[in-house]
């Protein structure tokens, strides 16, 4: 859009609209300081189950509760972060496409008519990724590049760093 | 006697089932089985204006709540067992008695099948006491943190006679999903058994002076909603139908038999869209009723009207834990007669608001953490549609009338 206006208007103009889209584009630095430094997430999974590919249906189907066990029929654990973690809404928006007020309207409509089992809650990404490193058929998320707590020893869980997709 | 007979074996096997539930989740250690155990608890308040709505509410009532409390058992990825007691008060329309709110098995014949790129289907069956669903909200209505006010809109009938009918019932249900790129389509069939109807809610359903005996035939359900792009937009379209059987013996002399046959359909239309701050929800259902009541093989009544009711819902989420709503909601006895003009001319004496309700509501609510929950709106009402005669005993309805709703809540 900016290069169309800019050509379509002469000297002045178009610097003018350069100027605006630096300051633009400086208030969404300052608009927005916790997405820029958070990163985004990644999926992991327990290591049993480190080759199967996800794509994001797959990961809608599995974070929805509908599917219930990995194409080798281990049964899939799902484990989440607090609602309102940050983690959860970075992960709902840049994974799943959608909002973690969402995703939890599913999981309560599922835990209250006995049609499955509501995802497990942690409450850190420590205990996540331990949760997942010890659970067969487990899948999570954490901040990605957060090493903090990575040991030496941990496999390599990085599966599918979908293509990240801001929603809102 | 076969009826009591009847619920007394019904009792034993819901008992049998909760023992059998409750051992195999005391045993998880040892079969390394998936078990979930979660439960909900509300309690309402509702001051209203000119009618009474759920209790002497006139004088503030607080004969409005709701409790359950289930279990869900994974015995192998494709086989679950899941039951829940619930009670539920709400004036006359409710009891508060303990009872089963849904007690099946689930096996998932096709656990999921990847049949390309971007297409995924699984299907399964549930085989007992089911959920009907009906619209967005009919399979959770009495769990305040998933229905979206302290009263649902007028499509669910909240305050009507119909819960019997349309909420669960013994049965078998077919459901499928298909995962195809944007969308995720739900596909949910239900038949459902030949059941009774509660004491509670046949006096809502039939006025007579002698015994009577009130069964539900023939009920089905079926859904199908697309949900797309992860629930940012969501559409279904359900159907239900059920047949009430009406008999009784007129004591004249000879005594003369009564029989009905209340054919009910609800369908529904549902759309909603899942924005970041901002939700819209609307649903519009048509309620064919088609009665035809014979004394002794007279003809004493035949009608065939169609009800119809719809609203529009905005939410808005302030924060996190803050939310605020607004909602029109509208609903009639006959969509041919939407004012009850034709209805009062033809019986004197009835009035015609009595066939029609309009409801304005403002809402708000606010949730503390992961289990608490508070809710508060204010209706608005013109007509007695919604409203129970049976609650309001020896009084002149009040044409427009207004409703404040509380409710605080605790869920795990």
């Amino acid at each position: 859009m900016i290069s169309s206006r800019r050509d379509a208007k002469e000297g002045q103009s178009g610097w003018r609209v350069v100027w605006l889209a630096a300051s633009l584009w400086l208030l969404g630095l300052l608009w927005m300081p916790g997405t820029a430094s958070a990163g985004s997430v990644e999926i992991i999974v327990s290591p049993d189950e480190a080759g199967t590919h996800i794509d994001r249906t797959l990961l809608r189907a599995i974070f929805t509760m509908r599917l219930r066990q990995w194409p080798n029929g281990t049964p899939i654990h799902v484990f989440v972060l607090p609602d309102r973690d940050a983690v959860t809404d970075l992960f709902c928006r840049e994974q799943l496409g959608t909002y973690p007020y969402v995703m939890r309207a599913t999981w309560d409509r599922v835990v209250f008519t006995g049609t499955g089992l509501a995802p497990t809650v942690v409450g850190s990404e420590r205990e996540m990724r331990e949760r997942i490193r010890t659970t067969p058929g487990a899948i999570g998320y954490v901040r990605s590049g957060d090493t903090s707590d990575r040991r030496s020893s941990w496999p390599t869980l990085l599966l599918a760093a979908l293509p990240g997709k801001p929603r809102g | 006697m076969a009826e009591p007979l009847r619920i007394l074996a019904a009792r034993r096997a819901v008992r049998r089932t909760l023992a059998a539930l409750l051992a195999v989740a005391l045993c998880r250690s040892a079969l390394a089985l998936d078990y979930q155990v979660h439960g909900y608890v509300a309690q309402g308040f509702v001051l209203s204006s000119g009618n009474n709505f759920f209790g002497t509410s006139t004088d503030g009532s607080l004969d409005y709540y709701e409790a359950g409390l289930n279990a869900e058992v994974q015995v192998r990825s494709n086989l679950l067992f899941a039951a829940q007691g619930a009670i539920r008060a709400a004036g006359v329309t409710d009891t508060g008695r303990p009872r089963l709110d849904y007690a099946l098995m689930d096996y998932r014949f096709l656990p999921g099948i990847n049949a390309g790129a971007n297409l995924d289907v699984d299907a399964g069956i549930r085989i007992g006491k089911v959920k009907n669903t009906v619209g967005f909200f009919n399979e959770t209505r009495d769990v305040i943190f998933t229905r979206p006010s302290i009263l649902l809109p007028s499509v669910y009938g909240d305050n009507q006679n119909q819960r019997d009918l349309v909420f669960a019932a013994p049965g078998v249900q077919l459901y499928g999903n298909l995962d195809w790129g944007n969308h995720e389509f739900s596909l949910v069939g239900t038949a459902s058994s030949n059941r009774g109807v509660s004491q509670a809610e046949d006096r809502l359903l039939v006025s007579l002076s002698v015994p009577f005996s009130l069964r539900i035939e023939d009920s089905w359900n079926a859904q199908i909603m697309d949900s797309i792009d992860g629930g940012r937009w969501q559409l279904g379209v359900s159907a239900f139908y059920g047949r009430f059987i009406l008999t009784a013996t007129v004591p004249t002399v000879p005594p003369e038999g009564l029989y009905g046959t209340i054919g009910v359909g609800l369908d529904v239309l549902s759309a909603r869209y899942n924005g970041e701050k901002l939700s819209i929800t609307a649903e519009y259902a048509l309620n064919p009723n088609k009665d035809a009541i014979t004394l002794g093989g007279a003809t004493l009544q035949n009608s065939d009207i169609i009800a119809d009711t719809g609203y529009v819902q905005a939410d808005y989420r302030l924060t996190s834990q803050w939310g605020v709503m607004a909602r029109f909601d509208a609903a009639f006895l006959d969509r041919n007669d939407r004012n009850g003009r034709a209805y009062a001319a033809a019986n004197p004496g009835a009035d015609p608001a009595s066939r029609y309700s309009y409801d304005f509501t403002v809402g708000v609510h606010w949730r503390y953490g992961e289990h608490w929950g508070v809710w508060g709106e204010y209706h608005l009402i013109d007509g007695t549609q919604n409203v129970q005669p049976l609650q309001n005993p020896g009084r002149q309805l009040a044409d427009h009338w207004s409703m404040l709703m509380l409710m605080a809540g605790y869920t795990f």
